[in-house]
């Protein structure tokens, strides 16, 4: 197996912080933990060269030395990119995930890394490459190669990867369906019994953090204001021109409201299965309240409403999907001038 | 208060001209159930069917899954509150038909957007596994109801006719003596003898008010739920016909087979019979329909676990989709809160598969999640010559050769506790 090995500065042996700015140098054959590496892959596993390049070259040129290292490796008839181990060097763990993806994408080269959990890295790249955890203890580096090691060759040969446990990796945050002896109320009372014990339990699904979402400024004068309506409450045209799927929806439409002043019932109809739609079929205004908003422009309270308003379904859907749809109606959103949103949920 | 359960092991079913039980094979009278289900004005015509274990055949969509089961005469009603008057279920002795179920055909889909077919009950094959319905004897009910009917008629008469077949199947038990009788050790939050055992309590979601229940629409006693606060209930009222699913909600991974079977209830009973826990009761409670419902909802629910129950921990499953999901955590939230461990159980939402768009809530205190999956399976089922069906339609979608969404297979995501299909992360 021919292996290719990523290493920053100091794993490469030219030195510490002082020589960050050293742009990438590429050698034949294994340097430092490379050297391990091909001793614990065995079989006649050989590194045929490694990369070296300082951290702050690495992240101030990404788009130049990965473009340098997709580059070596074309024709280069590697069966294994291997980057680090970068325990919680940051710098260091961007870079080997960043070249670990693109290996991964451009080339279809099995590319597999190591970093501390913490390591800025891990959030960037978890999801799309095999990450083995290094923790930040530099002396285990025998153990954390000899994981790299053995989950590297199950990439290479396309064998099946077990769970973040097994192999050692963290957890890419793909969910996998599993038949498990224990039902699921076993289970439960299980969890909870251990938690009142105070004993060790896992919970099965961890929770996930997501970035705050920044309130935004005050719109600074609602009587000049241009303001939309949008649901995710699945109201649309009679007939679902734009066929907006009543569960985990992949589209929207935006519906002509020009010279309307109330949305009529005969002229909608809710593709949504997740609430009471009963409601609002009768009518269509406690949804996209439209006469509501009509009176707030008559009287001057805002300046104009947009003349189409903006639909989806949001039941079940997941988050690939709605960051999308979200950013498609912003693009049409910001097109058209508007000022402020008025967002209306089931 | 406490039930004796007199299970007779069924291991066939056999269309008969007199309905009995001769050892473990009961015959089934179609001429008399059929008068059974005909009583309900809705319903024109009925066909009955049986299916086994391992037969190579499909049936589907299915509205319920009924255990057969009957009362004793004198100790109490069956499903009290729907089919007679609402008496305290979980006294008095019910003979069950161990190994059989009633499942109800349906004429329409659940839900359209989610799958055409509905849940499907699939008999051999790859899906056997992960379904506990696939190993029961099952008398199918093929229900025709009086065209334009609007459709929560048409569900209230599946349920009324699919539980008048189950208690009138097992009635055929009733002067027989069980294989054992079966009776719980004592629950209750004054029982003595527990203690130093962790006092457990189990908080049962059993209506979500994403829909708002038709007038009529039996689900507790008969009510429907419209209006209530949480309750506390004997877990024998669970198991004994006090509650059965929502007319809407056939899609939702709840049968009334798993609320007579309840597997959360029939662990803690277990546990309370090993002497590892004082379980001391139950609440049923409802998803509110907006914060103010959530919050009227959750703090009943929680306080009647504190102050009537007295609980250590509580375990908690939700009723229908998404938004359940938020009661069920803020119920947690609270209980934690009033130091009372907590462990949930939430049904699978992550469409794409991925880690963030598992769960619905964020909340650090509810720490304990059980992840029913299902979202990431399916099954491509062969072509078969024998399907079950209400109409044309559904007989020539169920053909097959199809590909099913596990959660399409009725049993699989079961949100009473009766799944075995997880989730895990990778």
């Amino acid at each position: 197996m021919r292996i290719a090995h990523y290493l920053n500065q100091f794993f490469g042996g030219i030195g510490a912080e002082e020589h960050a700015g050293k742009d990438l140098e590429i050698r034949d054959g294994a340097v430092g933990p490379g050297k391990l590496l091909e001793s614990l892959m065995g079989d006649n596993a050989q590194v045929a060269f490694t990369f070296v390049c300082g951290d702050n070259y690495a992240v101030e040129h990404q788009d130049e030395l990965t473009a340098a290292v997709l580059k070596k490796l074309r024709d280069s008839k590697v069966d294994l990119f291997v980057a680090g181990p970068c325990f919680d060097a940051g710098r260091y763990g961007v870079a080997a995930g960043a070249l670990c993806r693109a290996v991964q994408t451009e080339l279809g080269i099995s590319a597999v890394t190591a970093m501390n959990e913490e390591n800025p890295g891990v959030d960037l790249y978890r999801d799309t490459v095999y990450i083995v955890d290094s923790g930040i203890n530099v002396t285990k580096l025998r153990d954390i190669v000899a994981k790299m090691a053995a989950l590297g060759k199950k990439l290479a040969a396309g064998e099946a990867i077990g769970s973040p446990g097994e192999e050692g990796y963290l957890r890419r945050g793909w969910l996998r369906d599993q038949l498990v002896d224990k039902s699921a109320a076993r289970r439960l009372v299980d969890m909870l019994l251990a938690k009142i014990k105070r004993e060790p339990f896992e919970s099965e699904m961890p929770a996930t953090a997501f970035a705050p979402v920044p309130i935004p400024a005050a719109v600074k004068d609602l009587s000049k204001a241009k303001v939309v309506l949008v649901t995710d409450g699945g109201l649309v045209p009679k007939g679902n021109p734009d066929r907006i799927e009543g569960t985990a929806a992949t589209r929207w439409g935006a519906y002509d409201i020009k010279g309307r002043n109330d949305l009529r019932a005969e002229d909608y109809e809710v593709s949504h299965g997740g609430y009471d739609t009963r409601f609002v079929q009768e009518d269509p205004d406690r949804l996209v309240p439209l006469d509501a908003m009509r009176e707030m422009e008559k009287n001057g309270v805002i300046g104009k409403l947009h003349d189409e308003f903006l639909s989806t379904c949001g039941r079940s859907n997941p988050l690939s999907n709605t960051r999308r749809l979200g950013r498609e109606m912003v693009e049409k959103i910001k097109k058209e001038g508007i000022d402020a949103v008025i967002l209306t949920s089931t | 208060m406490q039930l004796t359960l007199a299970p007779h092991p069924i291991t066939d079913l056999q269309f008969g001209p007199n309905a009995r039980l001769d050892g473990t094979v009961l015959t089934v009278d179609v001429a008399a159930l059929r008068q059974v289900v005909l009583q309900e004005a809705s319903i024109v015509d009925v066909e009955f069917d049986i299916v086994r274990p391992g037969e190579p055949c499909r049936a589907g969509p299915i509205f319920d899954v009924i255990e057969p089961r009957a009362k004793e005469p004198g100790t109490g009603e069956d499903f009290p509150g729907i089919l007679g008057a609402p008496l305290t279920a979980g006294t008095g002795t019910t003979h069950v038909l161990s190994g059989a179920a009633v499942s109800v055909l349906a004429e329409i889909s659940p839900d359209l957007t989610r799958s055409a077919t509905g849940r499907v009950l699939e008999m051999s094959g790859a899906p056997v596994t992960a379904s506990d319905y696939a190993a029961l004897r099952h008398l199918i009910v093929i229900p025709h109801t009086k065209p334009g009917l609007p459709r929560p008629a048409v569900e209230k008469a599946y349920r009324i006719a699919g539980l008048r077949v189950a208690v009138e199947l097992a009635r055929s038990s009733l002067n027989h003596t069980p294989a054992t009788c079966e009776s719980f050790d004592p629950v209750g939050p004054a029982e003595s003898g527990r203690d130093g055992l962790p006092r457990v309590v189990y908080v049962g979601q059993i209506f979500s008010r994403q829909r708002k229940p038709e007038v009529d629409e039996p689900i507790l006693y008969g009510a429907n739920t419209e209006g209530m606060l949480p309750i506390m209930l004997h877990p024998d009222e669970w198991l004994d016909g006090a509650i059965v699913p929502s007319l809407h909600s056939w899609f939702g991974g709840t049968e009334t087979y798993f609320y007579q079977n309840h597997p959360i209830i029939l662990d803690l009973y277990r546990r309370h019979h090993a002497r590892e826990i004082n379980f001391v009761g139950t609440v049923a409670t409802i998803a509110g329909s907006d914060n103010f419902d959530r919050d009227r909802h959750c703090r009943a629910a929680a306080n009647l676990v504190k102050w009537n129950l007295r609980a250590d921990g509580a375990v908690l499953s939700k009723y229908g989709g998404g938004l359940p999901h938020a009661d069920l955590a803020e119920t947690a939230r609270l209980l934690e809160g009033m130091g009372i461990r907590t462990a949930v159980m939430v049904s699978d939402v992550s469409r794409d598969r991925r880690i963030e768009s598992a769960l619905l809530f964020n909340v650090p205190e509810v720490d304990a999640i059980v992840y029913n999956g299902g979202n990431g399976v399916r099954w491509e089922l062969p072509k078969l010559e024998r399907i079950i069906a209400a109409t044309p339609e559904f007989t020539k979608l169920l053909t097959g050769p199809l590909t099913v969404d596990a959660a399409n297979i009725v049993g699989v995501t079961n949100q009473q506790g009766a799944s075995r299909m997880r989730s895990l992360v990778y």
